[in-house]
């Protein structure tokens, strides 16, 4: 049914605003897009209040332009600066408690499984390393020992930015930043590592500098949760204005991060590794016919 | 499992005939959820409502509740809960104590989140230090919160509060979430007759799309939605939004004034109501109070009780009205701040008229004796008290 | 008619009490409610018809479920909304499509939003309207901030229990009930002597308008592309 909530009541078409009937019948929904495409289809994000130079807000627009089904999917955010653009999109978008994120997803998508057990409903958690590794912790693991199958997403600035700076879990050992006067004292914690630990079935980390890598990483993620278990990216979404990076250095930032300790890294199960060799070798065929 | 077959709530409440057992306050729990059609169910332990959610496991094992698990804290439970209710799903979890005020946070923005789902609280001791007897000033930190709490006397009331608390919460001009408090071991761990209508019966499903609210299932618009934005004051939002939202909230807890008398006849019950002295209380303390009335009664003395159903909403008008010409209001409770008597010191005029006890606390148990002492007194009976040395 | 009317149009204040602090409860089935006070449904339709006639600026506030095709039961409303709108003279259609708060600023002549809806009412003096098709809880946020910051008559066509919160509600409203507040309409209109050809609302201004005298790359939509070179292509000439 997913599609017909998004279709305009015949007659109306003259009286919706210009955005929605562009997102009907130049937008993603019921079609199958590339990120590489993007400006080129309305895209599900409108204006938003992210800073300029907000290598998150970037992050954001490149995922939802990969989202396999936009019309059945679910985002869960949390506090933190990922909301704000996250809440201008035509997804449905659940804003809870601060760090509730997993727990929430936990009772959704099993609601979604009792109530449509033939459809596949994408559950996918949104949230800052604040969110997922600080306050939130407990949850995040639990929700990955349970292997709740919805996807995580850590965009990961190193730093509490929403809230005007402070040091984070995910900061790293010496920075000085609110909150640690004199430097954080201990190291970045190893997010791969524990959701792997955890049980995730598929983990991946990235700095996002190649739009369709990070699309491949994101449409593998969402898939495999629908089928095998929690998956986990961790993405590094620099803060400019917490770190002092000017606008125009960001992507070199990410790019110099990549080389360093965001090197692309993608971890999954076998079973995960079959189930994306036959799809993407299906793909193939279909291109080629 | 046996086979249900979907009946109206007002046949499963008020209609239909009823057998008596002799089960726990914990069995009664389990016995209302049984007849409710719920979709999944959340745990976490605590004493003393761990036997409830076992006894709710084994419903979701025989096929009674669909979905059961255990959760890592209360706080994660509760939000679960939260998420589940959201996707359209009808939803039980309970807690006790610490486990409440753990799981606070999650619990007070379900009114603003406006998720219809049941709640129960079995109360105990709030640390420090800390025990697990009975005690419930936890019931106190609940009364702000917008939800509807329903303090049930005895494992009679355990079940019908309950059973109705689904109807209740799902109402379209109520959907918030109703709490049914009730003693921790007083009533969840000792037995008491329930008459119980057939377990081959079961309330409708939750219709998620009858609600003043969209699920969030991608299956009813809007699409783009965030259906609880975050309403900071700013240059897109009105001054007022989050006021509204807040006046909302509590409209729709009196909107539920009119589906408790529906579904549990009123918000309070009075015995005697021509009395000139009367005994208010609320769960267990009603219970002893009951038994004091009777007493007082038995004694020629003109005492009355009005046992307090519904906490929030608060019966300030029945109060006020059956309160009219007493001589004295006695409020017995089991917690040290007197909650309860605040409440109706509040609403009643002339509040020097209550007087604000017995009241125990940390576990203690309610002798009926405490309380004819207080009547005894508020009356000029003098009684003589033997004490043997 | 009431004798005492506790909802009536605004302004009503910096911060009113609900109409549910007043006393006011949701109407039983078959009843609606006008000021406040419970009253039967065919009274309270001629008042909304009344004062959707004559005051300045009427206007309908369809909801998403109305405005979304949703279900079969959707698009029948949306039908009988319209038929409404033809009959009320010089009403405008503002939809409310989601409730979500609008970034940067909305656009108070293309629509409506529960979170600023005095934005949209005050912008366009709007003094009467109706709203259909929104879920409860939104509508009530919505009628609260209408009533305690403009002077707007409102009216809410509810599907389900009902509004306290609106000058007028009616309740278990679907197709079948907009069509017979329509004939409601069209004989107040008789009676108050106003003379109306049935005409469809102006459309939305957002709406890009047709005329092909400057054109932009935003209205060649699935052809964008053509325009848009692709990385290392170099476009020599275009049409």
């Amino acid at each position: 049914m997913g599609l017909e909530y998004v279709k305009i009541s015949p007659g109306f078409e003259r009286y919706m605003p210009r955005d929605y009937v562009d997102l009907v019948k130049m937008g993603q929904f019921g079609k199958e897009v590339d990120v590489m495409q993007l400006g080129q289809f309305k895209e599900l994000v409108e204006d938003h209040p992210m800073c300029a130079g907000c290598y998150m807000a970037y992050f954001i627009r490149i995922f939802y332009a990969s989202l396999p089904n936009p019309e059945d999917t679910i985002i869960l955010g949390t506090a933190g600066c990922a909301r704000l653009a996250l809440s201008q999109a035509a997804v449905p978008f659940i804003y809870g408690n601060y760090g509730d994120t997993n727990a929430v997803a936990s009772g959704l998508k099993r609601a979604l499984t009792i109530r449509f057990p033939d459809k596949h409903k994408d559950v996918v958690v949104i949230a800052g390393d604040g969110g997922l590794m600080d306050i939130g912790f407990g949850m995040t693991m639990h929700s990955w020992f349970r292997r709740e199958k919805f996807t995580t997403i850590m965009v990961d600035n190193e730093v509490y930015g929403n809230t005007g700076g402070q040091e984070s879990g995910m900061s790293p050992k010496g920075i000085q930043l609110k909150m640690a006067p004199k430097g954080k004292q201990f190291d970045k914690i190893n997010a791969v590592e524990l959701a792997k630990t955890a049980g995730c079935v598929y983990v991946a980390k990235l700095s996002p500098t190649n739009p369709k890598r990070i699309s491949k990483v994101i449409r593998r993620a969402i898939l495999a949760a629908r089928h095998f278990g929690p998956t986990f990216i961790h993405a590094y979404t620099s803060c400019n204005i917490e770190y002092s990076i000017p606008t125009r250095e960001v992507l070199a930032d990410a790019r110099n991060r990549e080389k360093k300790d965001f090197k692309f890294y993608e971890w999954m199960t076998d079973e995960v590794r079959e189930f994306f060799e036959e799809m993407e070798k299906k793909q193939k065929e279909e291109v080629r016919s | 499992m046996v086979e249900q077959k979907v009946v109206e709530p007002e046949y499963l409440l008020l209609e239909a005939p009823r057998e008596r057992k002799f089960i726990t306050g914990s069995q009664a729990f389990a016995e209302a959820i049984k007849r409710a059609n719920v979709d999944i169910a959340i745990a976490y332990p605590i004493t003393p409502q761990s036997e409830t959610m076992h006894l709710v496991g084994d419903l979701w094992a025989q096929g009674y509740v669909k979905d059961y698990y255990r959760a890592e804290e209360e706080y994660g439970a509760m939000s679960a809960i939260a998420g589940a209710v959201r996707g359209g799903a009808r939803a039980f979890s309970a807690t006790s104590g610490p486990g409440l005020l753990r799981g606070l946070e999650a619990i007070v923005s379900w009114p603003g989140h406006r998720i219809p789902a049941v709640l129960g609280v079995m109360t105990r001791v709030v640390n420090a230090p800390l025990s697990i007897q009975p005690d419930n000033v936890e019931i106190a930190y609940l009364l702000h919160s917008g939800l509807i709490v329903l303090h049930a006397e005895n494992q009679q009331d355990v079940f019908d509060f309950t059973l109705a608390g689904f109807p209740i919460s799902e109402k379209v001009d109520v959907y918030l979430p109703v709490v049914v408090a009730t003693e921790g071991f007083f009533v969840t761990h000792a037995k008491g007759y329930v008459n119980l209508p057939p377990e081959d019966m079961k309330l409708p499903p939750r219709d998620p799309y009858k609600a003043p609210v969209p699920p969030t299932d991608c299956e009813i618009p809007p699409a783009r939605i965030q259906r609880d934005a975050p309403v900071q004051k700013s240059n897109f939002m009105s001054y007022l939004i989050h006021a509204v939202w807040q006046q909302e909230v509590w409209s729709a807890n009196e909107r539920a004034r009119k589906w408790i008398k529906h579904y549990l006849g009123g918000l309070i019950e009075v015995v005697n109501p021509e009395a000139e002295v009367f005994i208010v209380a609320s769960g267990c303390a009603a219970a002893q109070g009951r038994e004091a009335q009777r007493y007082a009664e038995m004694e020629g003395l003109n005492v009355g009780l009005v046992k307090v159903k519904s906490i929030r909403p608060f019966p300030k008008q029945e109060l006020r009205e059956v309160l009219k010409k007493a001589k004295a209001i006695i409020v017995p409770e089991h917690n040290i701040v007197g909650w309860l008597c605040k409440e109706v010191k509040a609403v009643v005029p002339d509040g020097d008229r209550v007087v604000e006890g017995p009241r125990v606390y940390g576990g203690m148990t309610l002798p009926v004796e405490l309380i004819m002492d207080e009547i005894y007194r508020v009356l000029g009976v003098k009684k003589e008290k033997k004490t043997l040395v | 008619m009431a004798e005492k009317k506790l909802i009536t149009p605004g302004p009503a204040g910096y911060i009113p009490k609900p109409a549910a602090f007043l006393g006011v409860d949701t109407p039983p089935p078959g009843k609606a409610l006008l000021y406040g006070e419970m009253i039967d449904e065919e009274t309270a339709m001629r008042e909304a018809a009344k004062a959707m006639l004559t005051r300045r600026n009427p206007t309908i506030f369809p909801g998403p479920l109305v405005l979304w095709g949703w279900n079969s039961g959707a698009i029948e409303k949306a039908q009988a909304v319209l038929e409404l709108a033809k009959e009320i003279p010089n009403c405008r259609i503002i939809p409310m499509p989601d409730y979500r708060p609008k970034y940067p600023k909305i656009d108070p002549e293309a629509e409506i939003n529960p979170n600023h809806p005095n934005l949209t009412i005050l912008h366009n003096k709007i003094e009467a309207c109706i709203f259909v098709g929104v879920h409860c809880h939104y509508a009530n946020l919505s009628l609260r901030m209408i009533r305690a910051g403009t002077n707007c008559f409102t009216i809410a066509l509810c599907a389900e229990m009902g509004h306290e919160d609106a000058m007028v509600s009616l309740r278990d409203v679907h197709a079948g009930d907009i069509l017979r507040f329509r004939d409601v309409v069209v004989e107040v209109r008789r009676e108050l002597g106003i003379e109306w050809e049935p005409k469809l609302p102006p459309e939305n201004p957002s709406l890009p308008k047709e005329e092909w005298t400057s054109v932009s790359p935003l209205d060649f939509g699935e052809y964008a592309y053509l325009l848009m070179p692709r990385r290392g292509e170099i476009v020599e000439e275009t049409e």
